[in-house]
């Protein structure tokens, strides 16, 4: 057996755990109650959530982002990367018949992507409040998967790189569902939650229209 | 044997609804929240950052329920409950954070931090280590509202007087101030205070409105706790008054967390739809102009007047706009502050802070934000239509020398509508004017 194949069987067992994990995550979250608001709506809550998705993220719609916007299109560029590099993850088996443009693309987003979680990693170290807030599983979070991006980009573009690739990839997927990295299953619950509230209510219908 | 630490545990336990959870699991530490703090404006310390906030009851969520933590806490910061801990969570849920919504508002994750405080509120209610004030306001509203026959008669007799002089201020001896009426479409819940009774009742009485008053008032402390039973107790007068006496509309006073606690919150604690509308006086006053129920004249309002949007209200509330198209027909000259709207400033009165006299030098350090912004603007009046921000934003006028007056909408209305300023029988009180009225749970 090649170490190809058993780094490729790792990084399926791994999406495996990750997925089964995520699920029994998700059933456990169902079983909390989440009671149906009484209050009359004032506004659209389904208007609320389209703008939490949508225009809310937008780096302008926000003081905070618009204070950080390289910090936050730094976060952005990094989650572009992650979302490149699982893709391309996922289609790896068919990456013999990826048109090459297409193929560098998926490898410079993905690098841009590792490039970027560097770039947070030394800002969680070098800031005084982040460094003071985050957790050694913070760190571990966005080095693993900093990791991954890189091998991933590098692997995108030279074959040799594709076990550490794979074996990145179920390191990552393993760790997923048990540290930090697991908010991000939780940033649609959340957003959603944010734009019901704000929505039921027409917090943001002025912001919208005006 | 229970002590306050498993009490604790066991209220958070079963305040963890999903939107807990995603708001417990969702951040992702990148502090991009810090600056749209009011604590962390006015002191910058990594304690004032909303992420450490909602990282001090995190850190007690992971220890109960994160596996990972479980085996290595230090891995993922992991920390048991014990007595010293819910102390400190408790001092900072209720004395540095105003559950103001602003750091929801600009968190790319939408973690929602005051719905993490007001879960350590309710966990240090529940173990008993809540300010007393807030605890002893609350329960004595709850126990006046058991049988307000004897605040009624009282209430009535003084609202006579009120009526007289209502009756001065519009020039007309068929003003009544009627109290529970049965069969009035109207309901108002004043605050204590008679300010809150006299500007109301002028403009009901210009708009024609069919209303009367209730002897409650409008405030609930049990909200600020984040003590559900509590909060629901004391909801409950207001609302079985409304029902007994058959209106359609509940109009609550200029009062931030009145307005959040009756019309968004009580629906979900009582688990129904209640059969009247609930307003705020603001959104009437905005009906009654869009109606072409009041005439204004801005010309009686000629300075330069600024509003302070409350978080209850706009942020957490949606009024908004309401506001703006009252001041637009009553004042000639405004200016707004910036930021405002959902992104404006807390006063840092809010959250219960006004009425916790331990804290007043930190509560008054956390308007600083608000006090520059007002300087800003130039404006010689604020108009606020929450009682808690009033308080806070004439305490913060004092404090950093802003010498601005604080009005209510009504006030500023009341005053647009050129009433006559005294009656033949002597002087007619100031609106603004506080006289101690004794509301059933005052």
């Amino acid at each position: 057996m090649s170490l190809l194949l058993v780094t490729q069987i790792l990084a399926l067992l791994g999406l495996l755990f990750a997925v089964g994990a995520f699920a029994l995550r998700w059933r456990a979250a169902q079983q909390r109650p989440f009671a149906p608001d009484r209050a009359p709506a004032k506004g659209s809550p389904r208007h609320g959530v389209l703008y939490a998705f949508t225009l809310g993220m937008a780096p302008w719609a926000k003081e905070s982002t618009r204070r950080h916007m390289l910090a936050y299109l730094r976060g952005i560029g990094f989650h572009i990367g992650i979302f490149s590099g699982l893709t391309a993850l996922l289609i790896s088996p068919w990456w013999e018949v990826l048109p090459m443009p297409l193929r560098w693309l998926f490898a410079a987003l993905t690098g841009l992507g590792a490039l970027f979680g560097l770039i947070g990693e030394i800002m969680r170290r070098v800031e005084h409040h982040l460094r003071l807030l985050s957790t050694p599983d913070d760190h571990f979070s966005v080095l693993l998967v900093t990791v991954f991006l890189a091998a991933t980009s590098a692997a995108l573009l030279s074959d040799i790189w594709q076990p550490i690739m794979y074996l990145a990839g179920a390191v990552m997927f393993i760790y997923a569902p048990l540290g930090k990295i697991r908010h991000c299953i939780y940033f649609f619950f959340s957003r959603r939650f944010f734009g019901l509230l704000i929505g039921r209510r027409a917090v943001v219908h002025a912001e919208v229209t005006r | 044997m229970t002590t306050p630490v498993n009490t604790a545990l066991e209220v958070l336990e079963k305040q963890l609804n999903r939107p807990l959870i995603a708001a417990l699991e969702v951040c992702a530490r990148c502090g991009i929240c810090a600056e749209t703090c009011h604590y962390y404006m006015a002191e910058p310390t990594t304690e004032h950052v909303p992420a450490a906030r909602g990282e001090a009851l995190r850190r007690v969520y992971r220890s109960e329920h994160d596996f990972l933590s479980r085996i290595f806490p230090r891995w993922t910061g992991a920390e048991r409950l014990n007595e010293a801990t819910l102390a400190k969570l408790a001092e900072m849920a209720f004395s540095q954070c105003t559950l103001c919504r602003r750091c929801t508002f600009n968190c790319p994750m939408g973690v929602d931090t005051p719905l993490m405080m007001r879960a350590v509120r309710a966990m240090a209610t529940a173990a008993g280590v809540a300010p007393e004030v807030l605890v002893m306001l609350a329960d004595a509203a709850i126990e006046k509202g058991k049988d307000p026959s004897f605040f009624r008669e009282m209430f009535v007799e003084m609202m006579a007087d009120v009526e007289k002089e209502l009756q001065a201020r519009v020039g007309d001896p068929e003003a009544h101030i009627t109290v529970q009426r049965a069969g009035a479409k109207v309901l108002y819940v004043p605050l204590a205070g008679v300010h809150t009774i006299l500007p109301p009742a002028i403009i009901f009485h210009a708009a024609k409105e069919d209303w009367t008053l209730s002897v409650f008032e409008a405030a609930n402390y049990g909200l600020f706790l984040g003590d559900v039973s509590r909060a629901k107790q004391i909801a409950a007068r207001i609302i079985n008054e409304a029902k007994e006496l058959g209106v359609q509309e509940v109009v609550l006073a200029e009062c931030g967390h009145a307005y959040a606690a009756l019309r968004w919150e009580a629906p979900n604690w009582f688990g129904e739809t209640f059969p009247f509308r609930v307003v705020s006086l603001v959104e009437k006053i905005d009906q009654y102009i869009a109606e072409g129920r009041l005439q204004l004249d801005p010309s009686a309002n000629p300075e330069l007047i600024t509003y302070h949007d409350s978080c209850n209200m706009a942020r957490s509330g949606g009024v908004i706009e309401e506001p703006r198209r009252v001041l637009q027909a009553a004042v000639q000259n405004f200016v707004e502050m910036t930021p405002n709207r959902h992104e404006a400033y807390c006063c840092g009165g809010g959250g219960g802070l006004v009425a916790l006299p331990e804290y007043t030098e930190r509560r008054l350090k956390a308007g600083q934000p608000k006090a520059e912004q007002i300087r800003r603007t130039g404006a010689k009046i604020v108009v606020a239509a929450c009682e808690n921000c009033r308080l806070q934003i004439g305490e913060l006028s004092g404090h950093y020398g802003l010498g601005v007056e604080v009005m209510a909408l009504a006030d500023v209305v009341v005053k647009a509508m050129r009433l006559p300023e005294t009656q033949a029988e002597g002087e007619v009180l100031p609106l603004s004017q506080d006289v101690a009225v004794p509301t059933a749970g005052d």
